[in-house]
């Protein structure tokens, strides 16, 4: 790991990543030992590795996965359900599953064809669908914080995007933490500095089993072309990623970022129908969607 | 007399690339333009690392590491 200028072996890196997880745990104060915690997780290398590591840590970490019903040719979403289910059954882990056509009435990719007549991906229509969907669950059940296992290249990817089209509003609300507001549970970030490729030799090493396979639709997703310019960038300078995020942390906390004077904050109040909160005057994004869709 | 020697097969999801044995991993993931950033090599199951040499016959699967989108 050049980066950090240093070599493990498999049983050293193994505890490095927790006790590492531990440690940035504390420092953002994410949550505190006796917190309950739902991990949102996908099937994918980085949630389930999160959620081993904080089984391991001792946290009182349940699962949610969220059935998109995405097939994709490849059975994407019943494979990725298939193996977060096995791994909560090996470890008698709690996960709750979340089916989206039973709860909305249709698949990612059918409200795709009602929305968007299927010109375009689904991918921020399925983003609203799960940040609604997590809240709500999180809330409901009554967990304190809600874990995800974004990486420090999606952070990267994330903050090259907003930064390449200077969008000041989303620069200052990303960080490993996403404080509660009432109707909205905390977001924490525990895997926000580690490399990808450490996350995926994690649960390689742990053994893991994952899908491997990218959701049908990320094919040309900008934040993967972001990822593999960073990652050339990374090949030439080692720790630049790192360092990236890193000062972009720090000078965010020394108010680099500042709300924009003469611009008031926007008042939320109660989605009509489901509570959440929302900006807009009757319902939420998510409920005016569904209506829509009963429509249709 | 000339030797003949097994290439090494370096397998990226449905593409499969040879390179001559006796360099070491970062120099053939060089030779096949691949990012050593962007995978993990494994042999026999095993990860290896960039400094391990490739031997005559042997199989390397890279695991790709980017997802998202």
């Amino acid at each position: 790991m050049p980066q950090h200028r240093m070599a493990l072996c498999k049983d050293h890196f193994l505890e490095w990543v927790p006790e590492q997880t531990a440690r940035f745990i504390k420092k953002y104060w994410m949550f505190g030992p006796e917190e309950r915690i739902l991990v949102a997780v996908s099937g994918g290398k980085d949630s389930l590795s999160l959620w081993d590591i904080l089984h391991r840590l001792g946290y009182h970490a349940d699962g949610l996965y969220l059935c998109l019903g995405i097939d994709g040719g490849i059975n994407y979403s019943t494979r990725s359900q298939q193996l977060t289910e096995k791994f909560a059954c090996e470890r008698g882990l709690t996960l709750h599953v979340v089916n989206v056509q039973e709860q909305t009435g249709r698949t990612i990719p059918q409200w795709n064809e009602i929305n968007l007549r299927g010109r375009e991906k689904p991918c921020s229509l399925c983003g609203l669908v799960k940040r609604h969907e997590m809240n709500r669950v999180a809330r409901d059940l009554g967990y304190d914080v809600l874990a995800t296992g974004h990486n420090l290249d999606d952070e990267a990817s994330v903050l090259f995007g907003n930064t390449l089209n200077w969008s000041s509003d989303f620069l200052l609300r990303q960080g490993p933490v996403l404080a509660e507001t009432p109707g909205l549970a905390r977001k924490v970030k525990p895997l926000c500095r580690f490399y990808e490729r450490e996350m995926t030799a994690y649960a390689l090493l742990r053994g893991i089993e994952y899908i491997y396979e990218e959701c049908p639709y990320a094919a040309g997703a900008s934040s993967i072309y972001y990822k593999e310019l960073l990652n050339q960038l990374e090949n030439h300078r080692p720790g630049a990623k790192l360092a990236f995020y890193l000062k972009f942390l720090e000078a965010r906390k020394s108010g680099f970022f500042a709300e924009r004077e003469g611009v008031e904050d926007v008042e939320l109040h109660p989605c009509l129908h489901c509570g959440q909160p929302t900006s807009a005057p009757e319902l939420c994004s998510f409920c005016r969607m569904i209506k829509v869709g009963q429509v249709e | 007399m000339v030797e003949f020697c097994a290439m090494v097969k370096i397998i990226l999801r449905d593409k499969e690339y040879l390179v001559h044995p006796g360099m070491d991993l970062l120099a053939a993931l060089k030779k096949c333009e691949i990012l050593p950033e962007s995978v993990i090599a494994t042999r026999q199951g095993e990860i290896i690392t960039e400094d391990e040499i490739l031997h005559d016959g042997e199989t390397v699967r890279l695991v790709a590491v980017i997802s998202g989108g």
